[in-house]
């Protein structure tokens, strides 16, 4: 056997006074009383640190142990042994070492070819599940919630399937911050929730948008306020475009009206999210979720890569960071700018609309979601009866389609907004009309109804054709 | 000094003068001590890498200037639900969730509740100074009873309740591994204090379980005395209440592992129940004869009476005919016990309006329906009901063709009274020549493809249902 005859040296501690904050901690920990509280005020700190006598050391650590300061009392590095410390500058020995890692490169996504497949007869909550798996997601995080639940039971029987994750959170609080954390390591993660859930998830989107992190959410809206009811109201066209909770905050916000698109406005969605590295909300409704449609499936898939912003868990994207807080407010400007570039690029890049005979139209029905299907029926019901109408869908509300829409409106005598709900959507084009300088022609009138009613086909033709017998007049 | 903390703060005031090597904590506070055994870990497991630590709201809402790990900052009481986001993302990280007594015992006690008892490998760090020091020593959950806070400025009282032990309460739940309280307030203290946080973090990199350790932390600041009364303050007065030592400490095997999600195309086109085979068609026209480019159909009964399994067979069977269509169920509290109603709507073109306010046919299976449905059915339509459960059929507007069929009679002879859907099913095909008989039999293999038995006992209903509207027999009789 054989016994190193090397005599193992305990270092000694040495200190920066600069980095001491006289806490005093130390001077209770040494055994041997080689520290005391200091006499002279640092002038650089304010502080008054301790001095260190090391004459009777014996290199026990624990006053090393009891500073509270990472650059504190420190163990003295062996090739720094017998040099004066205390007159150093700290910054020659922490100064350097800063962040040095190279930024990882971002992996991108892939598009992987599907074989050819048949439309498939499913319920809008299913699509926008499957359009997720298409997507490229694999990790779910949501709570039960009607009309939307459907949505997360076909992930929980999927997702296992695929080796992804389902997690069914202690609340929808709950289920906005997993998806930050698993957002924030940079891989595709969704949730369906309902109005009032949605609105718990409201501080989680703040956090999310404030640190850019992206992230799906399908809102299938419920009757409200309060508890309402899961009857098919539009009643967070507001919060999803004026209201994700505190600060400077804004999405892009899809609307599908078939399941069709729930499918694939749930792929667009994920790429949005990523591209824009900012929260996407779909904002369907009660009856879309459950109604059951074809829906025809893309040629491909995606393999999502990975972000270079990612805080994966990985030495590649060790230097990142996610967080939102800057205490300093020419810091926080200068985040509140960055996102106001990036809602103008949105602004610019995103806006999408469907019209439905707006070429000719002198009528204009605006409306979105289910509502929009009965209002397509009503422009064609109104064409029979000699009406030259059409619809203007919105499939962006927020960004309004405002640039698409203000070309017809110029040709309109007047516009009517078809909503199930309080005229949230009307707010929405009077916002745009007015940011865009606009004044509409002709009056500019609504069809609504509440409580989750659908505003009827022959409400809408009687209102249109009604304003064009006056306008006629 | 640890590798893990970073040799210059440059994310503390931009790394400027000082603050670039010191913390922002008042001096002789305890998180930089929590920070410094977590670094050491962290080195000494040697998961540097690997390592994303959540900074939480409160006074360690900065963590991530000083750790050179993949950091990420939580809202308030949500850290532990963000690293289970990041621990399912990548099972491989490492995640350090660490909160103080505001963010994890008041606002956030259900995330931490949850994710203890889920109990994936991860390590949770609880900071306990019995006050909230961010905010300006406001009363924690954990202050102690006539503690005085800026809330409680004449000492903690009964309305405010009494302190909160969480490592009893996380120590007494199935779903964590290790659970231990330590201090920070002597030598022997801090030993302990380190060893327990490396071995809460070993026990996650070796994918065992989860450890939460609860630390007996100083707030001088709050607590108006200097750091050593401080000291003795968490010495006597603290660990009274929150008692110190191991509250649970399991032994078990490595066991997590989430293995790699699957981008197959073929797997993933499976999983997703898409199909590649083309279904045949039969029909070779649009039922023009019920409407020109828009049929609307409703099937109404009580819960438990299929109609929502034959609105989606006829939609089915309508799309693989090449049609577009649509089925939406009253769904709901509605749904349950009640009335269960479904509208399907077929059309040449794009189906409009999906609802059926005023439907072409009605199919019903129960009184109620009939005087809910039966007056709104257009003039010329038709209306279907189960003559076994309506007596007296309904009077409506004499263009419309009524059929009294007995669905459940029917069904009852074939041996399977839930079948009664599919002979009403089968009638309204009879009495509407929707689609070809085969259109609808070949979606309802497609939906039973499973069930042999199932397929054989529908089909015969379905041609029960089709044949009574001619002849009024029953199986029994026939
Ligand atoms: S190493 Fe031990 S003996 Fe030396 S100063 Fe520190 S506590 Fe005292
Ligand atoms: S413990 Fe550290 S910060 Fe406190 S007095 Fe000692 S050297 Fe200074
Ligand atoms: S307020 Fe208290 S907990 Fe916060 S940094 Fe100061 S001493 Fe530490």
């Amino acid at each position: 056997m054989v016994t190193s005859n090397v005599k193992k040296v305990k270092p000694k501690p040495f200190l920066f006074p600069h980095l001491c904050k006289a806490c005093g901690r130390c001077i209770d920990a040494c055994p041997k009383h080689c520290i005391v509280f200091g006499t002279e005020i640092d002038p650089a700190t304010g502080f008054t640190p301790v001095t260190v006598d090391l004459e009777v050391c014996n290199g026990c650590g624990l006053c090393i142990t009891a500073c509270p300061e990472p650059h504190g009392l420190l163990a003295t590095p062996p090739e720094l042994e017998g040099t004066d410390m205390v007159v150093s500058d700290p910054f020659t020995y922490f100064g350097e070492r800063a962040q040095t890692r190279p930024a990882p490169a971002a992996i991108p996504d892939q598009l992987v070819p599907l074989p050819a497949l048949q439309p498939m007869v499913v319920k809008g909550n299913h699509a926008a599940a499957i359009g997720a798996l298409l997507a490229g997601c694999r990790h779910f995080f949501g709570y039960p919630i009607t009309p939307s639940t459907e949505g997360a039971e076909l992930m929980a029987r999927l997702l296992p399937k695929l080796d992804g994750v389902f997690v069914q959170a202690v609340s929808e609080t709950a289920t906005v911050n997993m998806m930050y954390g698993c957002s924030g390591a940079g891989l595709r993660c969704m949730t369906f929730t309902s109005s009032p859930g949605f609105s718990l998830m409201l501080e989680g989107i703040s956090y999310m948008v404030g640190s850019h992190i992206p992230g799906v959410f399908v809102n299938v809206m419920r009757g409200g306020p309060g508890l309402g009811n899961i009857a098919p109201e539009q009643s967070d066209i507001k919060l999803v475009c004026r209201g994700l909770g505190h600060g400077n905050t804004h999405a892009i916000v899809l609307a599908p009206s078939t399941p069709q698109e729930m499918l694939d406005l749930s792929m667009t969605a994920f790429d949005l999210a990523f591209r824009y590295r900012n929260p996407v909300i779909i904002v369907g409704d009660g009856y879309l979720g459950q109604m059951t449609g074809r829906v025809t499936l893309p040629d491909h898939l995606v393999r999502p890569g990975l972000p270079d912003w990612a805080v994966y868990g990985d030495a590649d994207h060790r230097g990142n960071v996610i967080t939102s807080i800057d205490l300093n407010e020419p810091d926080l400007e200068e985040r509140n700018e960055r996102l106001n570039a990036k809602y103008d690029r949105m602004t610019q890049h995103e806006q999408r609309a469907d019209p439905f005979h707006c070429d000719d139209a002198e009528w204009i029905i605006v409306a979105c979601n289910t509502p929009a299907r009965m209002a397509k029926g009503a422009v064609r019901a109104l064409r029979e009866r000699g009406v030259k109408a059409g619809l203007f869908r919105p499939v962006t509300l927020w960004p309004f389609p405002i640039d698409a829409l203000t070309p017809i409106m110029a040709r309109a005598k007047g516009t009517v907004v078809v909503e199930a709900g309080p005229g949230q959507l009307e707010d929405e084009l009077r916002l745009a009309l007015s940011h865009a300088g606009l004044v509409p022609r002709g009056p500019l009138a609504h069809v609504r109804r509440l409580g989750g009613i659908l505003p009827s086909l022959q409400h809408i033709v009687d209102t249109v054709h009604a304003l064009a017998e006056a306008h006629h007049e | 000094m640890s590798s893990v903390f970073y040799q210059k703060f440059e994310r503390h005031a931009h790394g400027e003068g000082l603050k670039g090597l010191s913390t922002h904590y008042c001096p002789g506070c305890g998180h930089g001590l929590v920070h410094k055994f977590l670094a050491e870990a962290i080195d000494e497991l040697g998961v540097q890498d690997r390592t994303v630590a959540i900074s939480p709201v409160g006074c360690a809402v900065f963590m991530y200037y000083y750790l050179d790990v993949g950091n990420s900052q939580a809202a308030h009481g949500r850290a532990p639900a963000v690293a289970l986001g990041h621990k399912v993302a990548n099972p491989r990280s490492i995640v350090i969730s660490y909160q103080g007594d505001g963010d994890l015992a008041a606002i956030g006690l259900a995330e931490i509740i949850q994710a203890a008892q889920m109990g994936l490998p991860m390590t949770f760090v609880f900071i306990n100074n019995a006050i909230y020091g961010m905010t300006g020593g406001q009363m924690a959950p954990t202050t102690l009873m006539g503690q005085r806070t800026t809330t409680t400025p004449d000492g903690r009282g009964r309305l405010m309740g009494q302190p909160l032990r969480m490592a009893e309460t996380i120590g007494q739940m199935d779903g964590p591994m290790y659970v231990e309280r330590v201090a920070l307030f002597d030598n022997k203290q801090r030993t302990r204090a380190k060893k327990a946080i490396l071995k809460a973090l070993r026990l996650q990199v070796e994918n065992r379980g989860l450890g939460f350790v609860e630390v007996l932390a100083e707030c001088p600041t709050h607590l108006h005395m200097t750091p050593l009364e401080t000291e003795e303050w968490v010495r006597d007065e603290m660990v009274p209440m929150f008692p110190l030592g191991v509250k649970k400490d399991l032994d078990i095997e490595p066991w997590f592992d989430l293995g790699t999600p699957s981008f197959e195309p073929d797997r993933v086109s499976s999983v997703i129940g898409g199909g590649t085979e083309a279904p045949e068609r039969f029909g070779t026209r649009f039922p023009t004869h019920i409407h020109l480019e828009d049929v609307a159909i409703k099937f109404a009964g009580a819960g438990g009476d299929g109609a929502q399994t034959i609105a989606l067979l006829t939609t089915r069977t309508a799309i693989n005919e090449g049609y577009d269509s649509t089925y939406i169920p009253s769904y709901g509290p509605e749904s349950r016990g009640g009335t269960s109603y479904a509208d399907v709507h077929i059309a040449a073109g794009d189906v409009l309006s999906p609802a059926c306010p005023e439907p072409h046919i009605l199919v019903a299976f129960n009184a109620p329906s009939i005087d809910k449905f039966g007056p709104t059915v257009q003039p010329g339509g038709a209306v279907l009901y189960d003559s076994t459960v309506i007596s007296t059929p309904p009077s409506l507007d004499p263009s419309i063709r009524v059929y009294g069929v007995p669905f459940t009679q029917i069904a009852t002879d074939l041996g399977k009274r839930m079948v009664k859907n599919v002979v009403a099913l089968g009638a309204l095909r009879a009495a509407s020549d929707l689609f070809p008989r085969e259109s609808f039999l070949g979606a309802m293999r497609e939906t039973l493809q499973k069930d042999c038995a199932m397929l054989e006992l529908n089909e015969e209903a379905f041609t029960w249902g089709e044949r009574s509207l001619g002849e009024m027999t029953s199986p029994a009789s026939g």
